[in-house]
């Protein structure tokens, strides 16, 4: 299994203890995509973070590509993030003063084997923006730019925190096709946050998380491209 | 109401930043307070002490007694003091004793009481001292047993000195005040003159008529010293005008800069919390109330850092005024110091900063509070140089660095200028310090190479009075300034062709000839002169106008001189050919004592140091002020920077970059800042510092030429980048902290 969860626990103190994650379980295969459904406070962004080694967890285990992630020392943890993990967030997240480029190489830069920049920017169509400063671009491009970011240093898991979320239908679509098209040529393994359940027909698997437990799992054998997704 | 808690939270989140900026208000207002109220006291003691007690304007003797003083100063409308003065030998020492001052140099008694009855006698405090003596005590001069009833201070002895040409006090040496009368038993007791003009404008125009006036009525002259030339008098006031032209203006000048760094910490960070209060103006708060609120802790920091400054430079102004005093005699006075001063070190910070809060505030609140809640304020614009730059040829960091810098272009001006401001600062005390030993080491004292200057109190002659021993030779001289500029006064030197007790050098440093007129290159450039040149220049004595042509310049530190040939400064002021008044020589010459006026004595040039003790004090302040300033500035913007760009920070974490990587990214980005910053700062030192050494040579007619010194530049380069390398220390744990969720949850593009 490359991606393997178990019974993940996680727990804040901020003078009141909130169970966010109560024993969680998920299974993905290589180079499917999978979407986490689920409302507001179900835990879905921790169980991301932990996921993606920006957070800790209280108990259970997290397996990426045979590595446990949850054993590892914060060095380790760096060292996953810059080689394993790609990161496409909901804003963004562009360094405002860089240029689009440069946003790129931000990643670039700390990587061992990254692509080129040029190939990464072609893939998601914004070779003649390169120069452009993310302010300049509409929001369908800056996400672009952040998937193109995260993309850049070719990881083995792309980890999606509802990259739609502040995007019209249109360019919605177009966000999800560059995702499924990534998964294709590059065989990344995806994992998205969504509220939107219509998302959910593009994914091969599919977790529905209610207050910090999978309410429940769906696996798809058919994928709709994302071009149909309606909503 | 609940946004008062939120005053004290948001210092609380900040200390340090906070702290950095009451420091730099507190500093500010301590140098302020501590520097006016040095330069005023030592103003207040010195030259209150002169006006109340009528400090002479000019001291001189004469052949015979004046026949008429009440007719003469009628005349002259000068207040004309006949006293009289008498050297007596005693264990250890000698004791100079003046007859008592009515009219002027009216003694002050610093402690006991006046005098009273017969035999009583005043002692300077530093004599009796010295010589183990008490009040209550007696002493025994030339067989006739005196009282001590006390001790003075007298305002033509400020500076006890026996000589008029010595520059360093006699050991065992001082003076004491006794009743006219007393002199009956001192029938070798000579006159001396004193004189004090009542209006105080045009003190040389009238020196020269009361010069005239003697001369017309048929006295010779044998001594003639106005009081600017008379070490006796003028040595604290040098002092004055040494910490006013150091202190003052550098305090102002600090001042006002660190009101403006804080002015500009403050509006950017109300203007950062651009979102908070959009929301709050959402909420329904008024204009006014909002601004209240972001104006309480500007007004609360600058009024906590200007009264703590003030009130901790109160107590140190005494003993730094004591310090400099140490060498004078003078009646104690206590300490005051000037509510307006009080009042500005306080309000000052207060109305500056608060100002520029507010009209940032105003400025802010013209926005809605839906543009501002957007956040529209915290969104990096991207500005013209940043559009403008084309970086595809730089490897990432550095392109990051250049971004990183030029993303705000008042935050980089604010930097450069504020580490050009400490290095300026730095510098300047250095320099200063530098110049100072350059002026010692290779000014007046460097010039003789014969180090024993004898002056006589009478104009001698070759022919008449003998010759003068191998070893030595005459020279002739007088005090003059150029034609219409008083302030300018210098020594025109009248020297024999083949006098080898100068050095004399042009300014490649080759041997001038001494049979040509050669001005000093301080006193050149002041008044703006070069080969072959003109200037007219007049007698200070008796206000006559010669033509000098100048052949060459003399390299020379600080020193303000003209020399010609010894005979023709005879045949120019029409003295007798071979008149000479001071004999320079390699030895020591048994003249007759009566004849001389003083003795020079450069041999040992250590024994000067001590009057640059003040200087030394006041460097060590400057510099101690300007390593603290750097760090303070440098960790203001640094944390700033860190603030403004936690955002960037936080995402960079996600996205795998380590603690090194990232600190060397943002916080080495400052380097080339701080580099321009400190190479900035040298040319405005030297355009600071020339400007206050013109102001101060017009003022004291001192030239303090500013010499930089390589390494002493290297030293401030050096210090400023050690300051540099801890504040981004100290700055880098301040990165360290910066959690990665703040990216997760942001939405900053």
């Amino acid at each position: 299994m490359f991606l393997s969860v178990s019974n993940l626990t996680k727990s804040y103190n901020t003078g009141i203890i909130t169970h966010v994650l109560k024993g969680v379980g998920l299974e993905m295969e290589r180079g499917q995509i999978g979407v986490i459904l689920g409302p507001s406070g179900s835990g879905k962004s921790t169980l991301m973070n932990i996921i993606g080694g920006v957070d800790l967890a209280d108990g259970g285990t997290v397996e990426v590509d045979g590595q446990r992630i949850t054993d590892l020392n914060d060095n380790r943890l760096v060292e996953y993030r810059r080689e394993s993990v790609g990161f496409v967030f909901q804003f963004y997240n562009l360094v405002p003063n860089l240029t689009v480029a440069e946003n790129i190489e931000v990643v670039s830069n700390i990587s061992k084997n990254p692509l080129k920049t040029d190939e990464v920017l072609s893939a998601v169509g914004l070779s003649d923006k390169k120069n452009r400063f993310p302010r300049e671009l509409s929001g369908g491009e800056q996400q672009r730019v952040s998937i193109a970011r995260a993309i850049v240093k070719n990881p083995i898991l792309l980890l999606c925190d509802e990259p739609t979320g502040a995007l019209d239908l249109e360019t919605s679509r177009g966000v999800l096709s560059l995702i499924q098209k990534v998964n294709a040529r590059f065989g990344t393994t995806i994992l998205m946050i969504t509220h939107n359940s219509a998302i959910a027909g593009m994914a091969h698997a599919v977790f529905r998380l209610r207050s910090g437990e999978v309410a429940e799992v769906k696996h798809n054998s058919e994928l709709i491209p994302a071009e149909r997704i309606e909503w | 109401m609940a946004l008062r808690k939120r005053v004290w939270r948001t210092i609380k989140e900040n200390k340090g930043r906070y702290i950095g900026i009451v420091i730099l208000i507190l500093l500010g207002s301590f140098y302020f307070i501590a520097a006016t109220g040095i330069a005023n006291n030592l103003e207040k003691m010195v030259v209150g002490f002169a006006e109340e007690y009528r400090q002479e304007d000019l001291t001189f003797s004469i052949d015979k007694p004046i026949e008429d003083i009440a007719a003469l100063e009628g005349e002259s409308g000068a207040l004309i003091e006949a006293y009289r003065q008498y050297d007596v030998k005693v264990p250890d020492g000698e004791l100079r004793l003046l007859s008592s001052g009515a009219k002027v140099n009216i003694p002050a008694v610093t402690s006991g009481r006046g005098l009273e009855n017969p035999a009583d006698i005043l002692l300077d405090p530093n004599f009796l001292k010295m010589h183990g003596l008490d009040i209550g005590g007696q002493i025994e001069l030339n067989g006739k047993t005196f009282n001590i009833v006390g001790t003075m201070a007298v305002p033509n002895y400020v500076y006890i000195i026996k000589n008029l040409y010595d520059v360093l006090s006699t050991s065992g040496f001082g003076i004491g005040i006794v009743s006219g009368a007393e002199f009956e038993a001192f029938p070798e007791a000579v006159t001396v003159y004193a004189a004090y003009f009542e209006d105080r404008e045009n003190i040389n125009a009238q020196t020269i008529k009361l010069h005239g006036l003697l001369s017309e009525k048929g006295y010779s002259l044998s001594e003639w010293l106005d009081a600017r030339s008379n070490k006796r008098v003028s040595m604290p006031w040098a002092n004055i005008s040494s910490m006013k032209s150091m202190s003052f203006p550098v305090s102002t000048a600090f001042f006002l800069l660190s009101c403006l760094i804080v002015g500009v910490m403050i509006m950017r960070m109300v203007k950062s919390d651009g979102v908070v209060i959009g929301t709050l103006y959402a909420q329904g708060y008024r204009r006014r109330e909002l601004t209240r609120h972001y104006l309480a802790i500007p007004i609360l920091l600058s009024a906590a850092g200007g009264l703590a400054g003030a009130l901790l430079a109160l107590p140190c102004v005494r003993p730094v005024v004591d310090s400099m005093l140490t060498s004078y005699i003078l009646p104690a006075k206590g300490i005051t110091f000037s509510p307006l001063n009080l009042a500005l070190a306080v309000l000052m910070p207060v109305a500056f900063i608060g100002l520029s809060s507010f009209l940032i505030m105003r400025k802010i609140l013209k926005k809605s509070a839906v543009e501002l809640m957007k956040g529209d304020e915290q969104k990096a614009k991207v500005n013209f140089i940043e559009r403008a730059l084309r970086l595809d040829r730089f490897k990432f960091n550095i392109k990051f660095q250049i971004r990183e810098q030029v993303r705000s272009v008042p935050r980089l001006l604010f930097l450069v200028l504020g580490v050009s401001a400490a290095s300026m600062i730095l510098l300047y005390g250095l320099t200063y310090n530098y110049s100072m030993d350059v002026v010692m080491e290779k000014g007046a004292l460097a010039r003789y190479l014969y180090p024993l200057e004898y002056n006589f109190k009478e104009v001698r002659n070759l022919q008449q009075d003998g010759g003068i021993p191998e070893g030595a030779e005459p020279y002739n001289a007088f005090r003059c300034y150029p034609e219409g500029r008083e302030s300018v006064e210098f020594y025109l030197v009248g020297t024999e062709p083949d006098s080898v007790g100068f050095k004399m050098n042009d300014m490649r440093g080759n041997a001038l000839s001494r049979d040509q007129v050669n001005i000093s290159y301080p006193l050149a450039s002041r008044l703006k002169l070069k080969e072959g040149d003109t200037i007219i220049i007049v007698n200070k004595l008796d206000g006559k106008s010669y033509r000098l042509t100048i052949d060459g310049i003399v390299e020379a530190y600080g020193e303000q001189f003209v020399f010609m040939p010894l005979d023709e400064f005879n045949r120019m002021t029409s003295q007798p050919l071979g008149s000479y008044r001071t004999v320079l020589s390699s030895h020591e010459i048994d003249f007759d004592e009566s004849l001389l006026a003083g003795v020079m004595d450069a041999r040992d040039p250590e024994a000067y140091k001590d009057l640059a003790t003040p200087t030394t004090l006041i460097v060590t302040s400057v510099t101690a002020l300007a390593v603290l300033i750097a760090v303070i500035i440098i960790y203001l913007v640094t944390s700033l920077m860190i603030d403004e760009s936690r955002n960037t920070i936080s995402l960079l974490k996600v996205l795998g970059y380590r603690g090194k990587e990232l600190a060397k990214l943002i916080l080495n980005s400052s380097m080339p800042a701080v580099f321009i910053g400190f190479w900035l700062g040298l040319p405005f030192m030297l355009a600071f510092g020339n400007n206050i050494s013109n102001y101060v040579a017009e003022m004291i007619n001192m030239v303090i030429p500013m010499i930089v010194n390589p390494l002493y530049v290297l030293v401030s380069f050096v210090l400023i980048f050690a300051v540099y390398k801890i504040t981004k220390r100290l700055s880098g744990r301040k990165l360290a902290k910066i959690s990665m969720s703040e990216a997760l949850k942001a939405g900053t593009e």
